[in-house]
């Protein structure tokens, strides 16, 4: 164990952490400026902003012995008996001259520059800063460069910090981004025919500690003051990148990674990072729908043409625990629910649950999982996966305890249905696109009796099913995700579903007639205590996610 | 006073002095061939340091102590880069060592990588110094043939491969780890220490960066021993127990407003005064002396009245300069102006900044700036103390920056303002009467012209 | 988009690759690798850097990266046959040094870092040569020219310009 003192304060360090000044100061509170460093990238301490005075503390006689100079707190570890002083007079100045430095040559653009509100150089010129400008005045130039399809470049905005090129070497391995020339006339470049290009290319501007590196997709679109974040999980991939979804009235307008050191450090890739757009698709469905029934007796004919009328969300519940009640009282079996891999922990066990509750062997099957090309592992050890879903192991594991064991896919489940037992089915969806089942598959479905699908786009299942409910996106969720690795993260919405949505765990509360508003926590509570796999999630979910696998028992499922 | 017989210079002048040779008729390679044949590597080691021989190249550490710091049973490979990159201005002792007797280098490094284990040299020469490349390279070649290089050494079990690796015009790769990254072929930006290069340096692998003068100077260490070595220069001030001392025979450059510039060998510890006086031949035009750099332009301005500092180790610092350097004098005269030459030392070091910190990336660049327009007649009285505190702050020194590059570019601005700052007042109050008081920022001055 | 034209004879891909064994790494070829190029063709051009890149197993961007910090190697066209270099640094500037890359850029009709017309001469600033025992002096090619005047400056003008 090593005590370490910041600013007079004491702190313990275990014996197998292995921090820097600046790691060591936050854990008293203490916040370092600092540019360049960052925890997952290389230390080059070239910012010179973390700049402290350091010395070592005599165990036995308690004598501190002060270093006469200042060095970078990130290039410093924090070992047994380190002190670090943060809030000298030598500190001080040194940080307003570098702020000063850097400042002579930076456009003051904050009124048109995105960054304005989340720029490091911004806060620590009013903490650490010379209130006034003592350098000659300039026209400042406003240079662009274009870096790639995703990011531009404001040149002179630019601090050296570096963080964008090592992170282009270190973490992607790609090598897009350079500094060309010497000394004060560097700037960030890219070779002409080789553009900023890699899978992760969003994270540069994440990094970019000023507003030098923007966002094409966010650039000028919303000033980060107006925006609300949200702790979230992208539903791109069962990487289950953690991220900080900002949105202003209900619109989203970014997604970031947040860190989170078991799942994606630091990064997310650009199709997560970009993955929010369906969420405002015009294309979206927010009208719930019913075939018009042709025969007098109320039974959907399976001939009738695509006639449908709008139903109001109130009377859903009451009809459609009408319908399953008269289709599954003819016997056992009858009903089948694909449960989506884009549903939340919840989401899966509340279907189950409501569909046996109708009928005891009600069809349970995983809902299609979409895969694209191949898992993709970088030098940083980012994996992007190949299947594009969030929570299929999530939704297994219930599916698992619902069935014995006995998991039925998708594919499985098409191939029942010929057989004619199956009369009734409740389709989840959740995809972010339309042709996530073809018309073949549906063609199948069409013949049912009774089908209801939930979804947030029109598809070939859609169309023909006799009940259009539409159903939210991942940032209107509640609940959890179970990632690749067992991880399974909690999170709560980020916006609230356009009117005329219900978000699917809703609709499962009220039919099952759980009492008060939909309480995500609550089904976890019941699914941690009904379900072993889930066992650990008794407790409160950290923001980082728990480990499903801590609490396993010899020989349980894998 | 008495002037020694150059040992460093000896052969320079000698009809084709730089030839294997000429070389050994003069009693060259036997300082070699005696390390091989009685020391062992440890043994090189501690000979090396206890001849009390500091590095040559500007910062003056102790060759023999920098060598111990080298891991002591790494499975290697262990480096050996020879800083050839000689670009302090008023620097060039190397280039004559190179050019006129490269042997005497090459002895010097053999014996060095032998002390250090080392099995490949990498000898890092300055792009600017094309007839050093050749007569070095065809001297490497006659150490092949003579198998004073290649594998195993004149029957030893010591095998050592020299390369010349050239340079691209770029001061800051004659800083050590500068030097390392452009040898490892990316962009010269120094790194962060620690880890040292004796530790994990080119390549990742332990290195030691030796200056060309004090590799020749290992040369005659092997050759006539460590009481020869310190028969010479300046015991340690005994009052100060950091002081090594500054022993050893030391090659001065001298340069500027003198009669007789040139490279000349003396002990360490005399004066600058005597350096001008009775090596170079006094000041030129039979005019006074104003101020000299005492190291190369990094270590700052001696003024006249100093000029009777020793030039060692420890003198320099006592009148405010950096220290020794690279011990290149140079010497302006009374008609020199002191804004002239503090813009030609902000000029070069805002051209030589690598740009990786902060302070010395931005404060040379406001530096020049403020002296072109001191220069141009646009200053302000408040830009000297401006000018004062970028030299105070930026620096290894005080911490503010990774290598000393920026102490380089600070002390001339210290020092020149000063030491003379009523010059530095009076140019400004002249060429700007309406502005020199204004302490509000103003605009810049924008560049029309050249360089 | 780069052209994808040849730019490096097989006589240079092969003395670049001759340097390989010297080195641990191949990436500390390409300040050798950019020297042997910038010998033959008097300037690196970006494909030469792609190609370069490719032998050496790196980014072009990482050689670029290099190139570009040293400010020697010029990218857009080949300099002069003679590439002359004026010290200004302070023992040359004591004796004269800027005022005769003055009147060299004057006579050559230039700026420091141009080329003449015809091609013969590009004239640089270089800071400090290491020959201040004969400032102010001019690297032209391998040849030191030392203790310049107007007049020495003016000879070396006529033989490289013919002017």
């Amino acid at each position: 164990m090593a005590i370490v003192i910041v600013d007079g304060h004491q702190i313990e360090l275990a014996d197998h952490e292995r921090l820097n000044g600046i790691q060591a100061a936050e854990r008293v509170g203490v916040d370092i400026p600092h540019y360049c460093w960052h925890p997952g990238l290389t230390v080059v301490a070239s910012c010179r902003m973390c700049l402290v005075e350091t010395g070592t503390r005599n165990a036995e006689t308690g004598a501190i012995t002060m270093v006469p100079k200042l060095v970078p707190a990130c290039q410093t570890p924090a070992k047994d008996g380190t002190v670090f002083v943060t809030d000298s007079d030598a500190v001080k100045k040194a940080r307003a001259q570098v702020e000063e430095a850097l400042l002579i040559d930076h456009p003051i653009d904050c009124p048109i520059c995105d960054k304005a509100g989340e720029c490091y150089l911004q806060d620590y010129h009013f903490e650490h800063g010379q209130p006034e400008r003592r350098a000659d005045i300039r026209p400042f130039t406003s240079a662009t460069r274009d870096m790639g399809d995703t990011v531009k470049l404001f040149v002179d905005r630019c601090v050296m910090c570096s963080r964008c090129v090592r992170f282009c070497r270190e973490i992607t391995g790609t090598s897009e981004l350079l500094v060309i020339n010497r000394g004060s006339a560097e700037e960030i470049d890219v070779f002409p025919g080789y553009p900023l290009a890699n899978k992760l290319s969003g994270c540069v501007v994440d990094l970019c500690p000023v507003g030098a590196l923007g966002d094409k997709d966010f650039l000028y679109k919303q000033r980060v003051w107006y925006m609300k974040q949200h702790a979230g999980v992208c539903a791109g991939c069962s990487t289950g990148c953690s991220i900080d979804i900002d949105e202003n009235q209900d619109t989203v307008y970014r997604l970031k990674p947040r860190e989170n050191m078991f799942v994606n450090k630091w990064w997310m890739c650009d199709e997560g990072r970009y993955g929010y757009k369906h969420l405002h698709s015009p294309d979206r469905k927010f009208e719930p729908r019913r075939k018009i029934a042709v025969s007098g007796n109320g039974k959907f004919s399976s001939t009738t043409a695509g006639e449908f009328e709008n139903i109001d969300w109130s009377q859903i519940p009451t009809e459609l625990a009408g319908r399953l009640q008269t289709v599954c009282a003819e016997g056992n079996g009858r009903l089948a629910a694909v449960v989506s891999p884009n549903l939340t922990v919840e989401e899966a066990y509340l279907l189950c649950k409501m569909a046996r509750k109708f009928d005891p062997q009600a069809v349970l099957a995983l809902g299609p999982v979409p895969v694209v090309g191949e898992d993709e592992t970088f030098p940083g050890k980012f994996i992007i996966h190949a299947e594009k879903c969030p929570n299929r192991k999530g939704v297994e594991e219930v599916l698992a305890h619902f069935c014995s064991g006995q998991i039925k896919s998708f594919d499985e489940l098409l191939e029942d249905l010929p057989s004619g037992r199956i009369k009734a089915a409740w389709v989840s969806g959740g995809y972010s696109h339309s042709h996530w089942c073809d018309d073949t598959a549906a063609q199948q479905f069409a013949a049912l009796e009774l089908l209801i699908v939930q979804d947030m786009f029109a598809s070939p299942l859609w169309n023909v099913a006799h009940y259009q409910l539409p159903g939210a996106g991942f940032a209107e969720r509640a609940g959890s995700y179970v990632n690749f690795a067992h991880r399974l993260q909690s999170f709560t919405w980020a916006i609230r579903p356009p009117a005329g949505v219900w978000v699917e765990g809703h609709l499962y509360w009220t039919i099952l007639g759980m009492r008060g508003l939909y309480n995500a926590r609550k089904v976890l509570d019941e699914v941690a205590a009904e379900i072993i796999a889930f066992s650990a999630a008794a407790d409160a979910i950290p923001p980082v996610g728990i480990d499903l696998r801590i609490n396993q028992l010899a020989g349980a499922i894998s | 006073m008495q002037k020694s017989e150059p040992v460093l210079l000896a052969n320079v002048g000698k009809p084709e002095s730089w030839t294997l040779r000429v070389y050994e008729a003069n009693g060259g390679y036997q300082g070699m061939r005696k390390v091989f044949k009685e020391m062992s590597p440890v043994q090189t080691t501690e000979m090396v340091k206890a001849s009390g021989l500091r590095g040559r190249g500007g910062a003056g550490f102790p060759t023999g102590l920098k060598w111990t710091f080298l891991p002591k049973d790494h499975p290697g490979p262990i480096y050996m880069c020879i800083n050839a990159d000689e670009s302090e201005p008023g620097t060039f002792n190397n280039r004559i060592l190179m050019e006129d007797d490269p042997h005497q280098v090459l002895e010097g490094i053999i014996i060095s990588c032998y002390a250090t284990r080392a099995t490949t040299a990498y000898l890092y020469l300055r792009y600017e110094y094309p007839l050093c490349w050749d007569r070095l390279q065809a001297a490497i070649d006659e150490c092949y043939t003579k198998n004073f290089l290649g594998k195993n050494i004149l029957g030893s079990e010591f095998s050592l491969d020299i390369f010349l690796h050239r340079g691209a015009a770029a001061y800051i790769c004659g800083e050590e780890t500068g030097l390392i990254e452009s040898l490892e072929g990316k962009r010269a930006w120094p790194r962060i220490k620690p880890p040292f290069p004796a530790v994990e340096g080119a390549f990742r692998k332990p290195t030691v960066v030796n200056n060309i003068e004090t590799v020749a100077c290992v040369t005659h260490i092997a050759n006539r021993g460590v009481d020869w070595f310190k028969s010479m220069g300046v015991p340690p001030d005994p009052k100060n127990p950091r002081d090594a001392g500054s022993y050893g025979p030391k090659l001065y450059c001298l340069s500027g407003h003198v009669n007789k510039p040139g490279c000349y060998e003396g002990p360490l510890g005399i004066t600058c005064r005597e350096l001008i006086d009775e090596f170079g031949g006094g000041i030129w035009k039979n005019r006074k002396g104003k101020a000299a750099i005492p190291g190369g332009i990094s270590m700052g301005l001696l003024t006249e009245p100093e000029f009777d500092t020793k030039l060692d180790f420890n003198a320099l610092g006592k009148v405010g300069c950096l220290g020794l350097g690279t011990a290149a004098v140079v010497v302006m005269d009374e008609t020199v102006s002191m804004v002239d030459f503090l813009h030609n030392s902000c000029r070069f070091f805002q051209h030589e900044s690598c740009g990786q910190c902060t302070p010395c990336r931005e404060g040379t660049a406001w530096a020049l700036r403020m002296l072109n327009r001191i220069k141009a007649g646009k200053g302000r009285l408040k830009d000297l103390d401006l000018l004062l505190e970028i030299g105070d702050s930026i620096g290894i020194i005080p911490g503010t920056t990774i290598c000393g590059l920026a102490d380089g570019a600070a002390w001339p601005i210290k020092n020149a303002i000063r030491k003379f700052r009523s010059e530095f007042e009076d140019y400004i109050k002249r060429t700007n009467p309406g502005g020199y008081a204004v302490t509000e920022p103003v605009p810049a001055l924008v560049q029309l012209q050249a360089h | 988009m780069i052209a994808k034209q040849r730019v490096l004879t097989d006589e240079i891909v092969a003395e670049i690759k001759s340097l390989f064994p010297r080195y641990p790494t191949k990436q500390a070829v390409t300040l050798p690798a950019l020297h042997v190029v910038n010998e033959k063709l008097r300037y690196v051009p970006l494909e030469a850097v792609v190609k370069i890149a490719e032998l050496l197993e790196l980014a072009p961007a990482v050689v670029q990266d290099t190139l570009s910090f040293y400010g020697m190697f010029k990218q857009a066209g080949p300099h002069g046959k003679v590439r002359a270099w004026v010290c200004r640094s302070i023992s040359c500037a004591l004796r004269g040094g800027d005022e005769i890359l003055d009147h060299l850029c004057h006579q050559a009709g230039i700026k420091p870092g141009e080329t003449t017309a015809d091609g013969a001469l590009t004239l640089e600033f270089a800071e400090c040569l290491g020959a201040c025992e004969y400032a102010p002096c001019m690297l032209a090619g391998k040849t030191l020219h030392k203790n310049l005047t107007n007049e020495s400056a003016d000879a070396f003008l006529k033989e490289a310009v013919g002017k």
